[in-house]
């Protein structure tokens, strides 16, 4: 049974009016050029539906694994056709109605209706509008399946499946990123086996799980596949089309090879020299620069995409069990041994010590 | 929905929310309208799991392209926080200039996140540093001071310097209890020892110190590295006249419970207060999840909450004022769901951080003629637009230190702010120097900020160097994690008449109104300013080293090819410089943003009068950093604070 949660107005207008409180009317449902244009609006559209942070007061200590999930609809001010939401997170034959969001008691237009869903997971949902389901106007993410049938999709904290990227693309990111980092040296690796040895046993079996899934360093790849999946949706096709180059460069270099077992120089060789092109120079030996003229550029985004998604917060789904963060705290101690960068101290539990943020 | 009110208040922030705070407390009847929305700290949230969050990719966000039709930067990437506004939705353009390929350059205008402070309920003081100084006396009587200087200005070719300058129509001392009201009101650590202001109010208003030090609660420890930037100042100020001593500078930030706000500090397991609960380097930048950031939602409009006389509107942005005669008759909002509202205030103030609120001001001119021949009778509105001359220097201090255990500074000085100094120098106008300690402490921050310091070039560093991976990221690493140390100054920017905002031609929001338009450049004086600023910086960097380490070579440089071993010292790779240098120098505001409708006592010289009452308006007043007529040698909020409490002294007379 799933939960439904009244988190209040405020919270909901708090993520809603930067995003969705521009003056004009939302399109009418059926009309799917008006809903793309509509979209296209919208800054940052893809922080719908909201994953948020459920309460203690209304789980207790199960919190730390819920995500807080709230659907928002635009409908007009006073408008009382009803709206609600039909998904995977909930029975499938139950649409849970939303409620209009209030501001000063009177009718904003915003429906909503918040749910706790486990982190970890994906799923696929509909609003039904006047006895018809369409996907949620606002939110990009979108699955097409077999039978055609459009259905919005979300994920929530931590989903460490893939998402996007196909195995082939996952295997050679894998390839590229580790000569990125630096968990790949005998010393990282070294402390990453001991890392995630020296885990308690319950988080070892879910950390353990998580970081060795893909044979990932610090699952850097899944959560660069989460990006794309998500806030930057648009440099999908970046990854796309220079996978598919980098594929044929280095088949170019190795012919006799599948790309992802190439020895490492080689990988190494392919990306200083993507590294040292010009834009439409053509000096990457088979990569085809009328499909993507800035290799070096590639290089570039996945420089950033590698270190944020190794050191930022586990909740996008790298660093996974923290590993890049005790990867610095152990590499830097005074002559006592005590780290120089303790960062549990400031994080919430069970990820870090702190005692009053959570 | 009540819509009439004794005050309406537009603007949460440092210039609005002490006038708010002050009037309801003598039973006024006030609303609050903000852009932006009410996000708590963790204790007024049931369960408290606060919407801020210590993790870096959700306060400095993810790529965006940006997509304003018509800018030079068009298919950038910029980065911004959950709590600031979308630049593609709204941007701020500045204008700046364009390389062409055959290396000439044409000026073009581009669209910036600078310019912006932050929008939620507290505006700018949820991310800020929370460095609160005090101006010195010489910095609001700028005018009088060079007017009677011994030496002659440095670097003023054309001799129009000093042009611009105007004393401020209050003096320091009229401003000093106000400031000792605004430190007791927020809740600011720091000491009063060495700081060449003068302190005279206490708590309450009595005259003397308070129990601890005048309003000031007891700073923390400095963070260890912070020891080369204390033995740096002391040498610094050694050399230089009056021999003036480093202080810890005033930081807003409770370290005791703060019974003005009610604020507690939270209880360790033993039942004792954390002293050092907001010790984290998630600082600067960061909304406080614990509260303790003195920012003006939790030190002083929080308190106010459930009070009958106090409304609290966020997420609603006022678009425009209306009037009748000389007074402001309606303010114009959209309410969260994007209907158009009005209310009316017996007095009205506006502030909402400078560019918008000279903007505001101006669209309200685009509405109504009246109103604009009225704002903008001395055809000042926009003009005199200000920020800081800042800059300094950093360099890696020998030795190795936990930098994520840190407020935002941990020793000030203003040694280069004194009278004695200015004449020996040639200078108009002084700065506040201090070293910053939270800097480049978080890993993705000190990858992001790698050899950029600005918003608009995020990553650009760090990215085109890719030769620095696998085990040339771990040398950089071990040459650079929890070594670097910056001091950075804030002096005056010397006010021209043509740094200005106004509307955009064309550019418009997501409204479709016109949006802010920047057009700034820095004078030579500036410029010859911030070198030598620069210069005192990285003289403190040296001076510092130097005292414990004569042998360390803090000006090598870092060296790709090079291995570097972890457990030895390497040199400091020391670099200095001022903002004029920066790529987008003209863009750059510091965060701080000031001018733009200053305050005097000549209706055809500014636009607001020493109440800060837009002159032909009976009820309209503009209270953020834009009243400015000099931006003085410090970060200002402290200043748009006291001054704020002023005012609101004054509206409670006419109420
Ligand atoms: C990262 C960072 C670090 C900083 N560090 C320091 C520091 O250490 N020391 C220091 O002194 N200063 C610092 N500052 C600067 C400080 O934040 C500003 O000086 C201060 O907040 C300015 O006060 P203000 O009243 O002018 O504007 P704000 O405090 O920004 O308040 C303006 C408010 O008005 C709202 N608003 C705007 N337009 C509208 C509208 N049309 N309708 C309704 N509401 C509207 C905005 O959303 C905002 O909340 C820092 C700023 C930043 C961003």
């Amino acid at each position: 049974m799933v939960r439904i949660h009244e988190p209040g107005s405020e919270y909901v207008l708090n993520f809603c009016t930067k995003h969705l409180g521009r003056s004009g009317d939302p399109p009418p449902p059926d009309d799917e050029n008006a809903t793309a244009t509509f979209r296209g609006q919208i800054a940052e559209a893809w922080r719908f539906p909201i994953i948020g942070l459920v309460r203690e007061k209304d789980v207790g200590p199960k919190a730390d694994d819920l995500n807080l999930v709230t659907f928002v609809y635009k409908s007009r001010s006073g408008d009382q056709s009803p709206v609600s939401v039909l998904g995977t997170f909930a029975s499938l034959c139950e649409p849970l109605p939303l409620k209009p969001v209030l501001f000063e008691g009177e009718d904003t237009g915003y429906r909503s209706v918040s749910v706790t869903v486990p982190k970890g997971e994906l799923h696929t949902y509909k609003f039904l509008v006047q006895g018809n389901y369409y996907p949620d106007p606002i939110n990009p993410q979108r699955v097409r399946f077999g039978n055609g049938r459009v259905w919005s999709r979300f994920f929530t904290d931590e989903y460490l499946q893939p998402l996007i990227l196909e195995l082939w693309e996952l295997r050679l990111l894998y390839r590229l990123v580790e000569q990125i980092l630096p968990f790949r040296t005998a010393e990282a690796e070294n402390f990453l086996q001991r890392h995630y040895f020296s885990l308690d046993k319950g988080q070892k079996v879910t950390q353990m799980a998580k970081a060795f899934r893909l044979d990932d360093s610090v699952g850097e790849v899944n959560a660069i596949d989460k990006l794309l999946a998500r806030e930057e949706a648009h440099r999908l096709v970046d990854y796309r089309v220079c996978l598919k180059q980098i594929d044929r460069a280095l088949r170019a270099l190795n012919p006799y090879t599948d790309p992802y077992l190439i020895p490492a120089e080689q990988y190494i060789e392919l990306y200083n020299s993507m590294a040292a092109s010009r834009p439409g120079d053509g000096s990457v030996p088979g990569w085809d620069y009328a499909a993507y003229d800035n290799p070096a550029f590639f290089i570039y985004l996945l420089r950033r995409h590698a270190v944020s998604t190794a050191f930022s917060h586990p909740k996008y789904a790298g660093n996974v069990g923290a590993a890049g963060w005790a990867y610095l705290s152990e590499r830097y101690a005074d002559k006592a041994g005590a780290t120089l960068f303790d960062w549990e101290p400031a994080l919430e539990k069970p990820l870090g010590t702190s005692e009053y943020y959570r | 929905m009540i819509d009439k009110f004794d005050v309406v208040i537009i603007g949460s922030g440092a210039g609005g929310a002490p006038i708010a705070r002050q009037l309801v407390e003598k039973g006024k009847s006030v609303l609050v309208l903000e852009k932006g929305p009410l996000l708590r700290p963790s204790y007024q949230v049931p369960g408290e799991r606060s919407d801020f969050r210590r993790d870096e990719v959700y306060a400095s966000g993810t790529e965006k392209i940006l997509r304003v039709p018509g800018v030079a930067n068009v298919g950038e990437s910029y980065y911004s926080s959950h709590a600031e506004p979308d630049i593609n939705d709204e941007p701020h353009v500045y204008r700046g200039v364009k390389k062409l390929p055959d290396g000439s350059e044409v000026p073009a205008d581009y669209a910036t996140i600078e310019g912006y402070t932050a929008q939620l309920v507290g505006g700018g003081t949820q991310l800020y540093g929370g460095v609160s100084l005090r101006f010195t006396p010489t910095d609001l009587r700028l005018k009088s001071f060079n007017a009677g200087r011994r030496t002659p200005l440095q670097d003023d070719p054309n001799g129009d310097a000093l042009a611009g300058v105007r004393d401020w129509p209050v003096t320091y001392d009229e401003l000093e209890p106000y400031y000792a009201l605004a430190e007791e009101l927020v809740g600011i650590n720091g000491q009063t020892k060495n700081q060449v202001k003068p302190f005279r109010t206490g708590p309450g208003g009595t005259p003397g110190p308070g129990p601890s030090d005048y309003c000031y609660q007891r700073p923390l420890d400095p963070n260890p590295i912070s020891a080369f930037a204390h033995a740096g100042m002391v040498a610094l100020g050694q050399r230089l006249p009056g021999n003036i001593e480093p202080y810890r500078p005033p930081l807003a930030v409770i370290t005791e419970d703060h019974a003005p706000s009610g604020r507690r500090l939270p209880r360790a397991k033993n039942g004792q207060p954390d002293r050092e609960a907001a010790k984290t380097s998630y600082v600067n930048r960061y909304g406080d999840p614990l509260g303790l950031k003195s920012n003006t939602w939790v030190s002083l409009l929080s308190p106010l909450e459930g009070n009958p006389n106090f409304t609290l509107r966020p997420n609603c942005v006022v678009t425009h004022l209306t009037s009748t005669e000389g007074r402001v008759s309606r303010v114009h909002y959209f309410d969260p769901g994007g209907v158009r509202r009005t209310v009316e205030g017996k007095l009205v103030v506006v502030a909402c951080s400078a560019v918008e609120s000279v903007r505001l001001l101006m669209l309200s001119g685009q509405e109504d003629p009246a109103f604009a021949t009225r704002i903008n009778s001395s055809g000042l509105l926009g003009r005199y637009f200000l920020t800081h001359c800042f800059g300094g220097a950093r360099a890696l201090v020998p030795g190795r230190y936990d930098k994520s255990k840190a407020l935002d500074a941990d020793w000030a000085t203003d040694c280069c702010g004194t009278d004695e100094f200015l004449e020996a120098n040639g200078l108009w106008a002084g700065a506040a120097i201090y070293n910053n300690t939270s800097d480049q402490a978080l890993p993705l921050s000190l990858f992001r900020t790698h050899g950029s310091t600005d918003l608009d070039t995020l990553w650009k560093g760090f990215m085109y160097k890719p030769q620095m991976r696998a085990n040339g990221f771990i040398n950089f690493l071990d040459y650079e994690f929890g070594r670097g140390l910056s001091v950075s100054f804030m002096a005056n920017q010397v006010p021209q008449r043509d740094n200005r905002v106004e509307l955009h031609p064309t550019v418009k929001d997501k409204w479709g109104r016109p949006v802010a338009y920047v057009l700034k450049t820095w004078h030579p004086h500036d410029v010859y300013l911030m070198k030598l600023m620069a210069d005192q910086c990285a003289e403190i960097l040296r001076l510092g080293v130097a005292s414990s380490h004569p042998t360390y070579d803090i000006a090598s440089d870092y060296d790709l090819n090079r291995k570097y071993d972890r457990n030895n010292e390497y040199g400091g790779s020391l670099g200095s410089g001022g903002v004029y240098q920066a790529e987008n120098a003209l863009a750059r505001m510091a965060n701080h943003i000031l001018g733009g409708a200053r305050f005097g006592t000549d209706p055809t010289d500014s636009v607001l009068d020493p109440n800060c009452r837009a002159w032909e308006f009976d009820n309209l007043y503009v209270t953020d950093g834009s009243f400015m007529p000099t931006s003085g040698g410090a970060n200002p909020t402290l200043t748009i604070q006291a001054n704020a409490l002023r005012v609101a002294a004054h509206l409670l007379k006419r109420l």
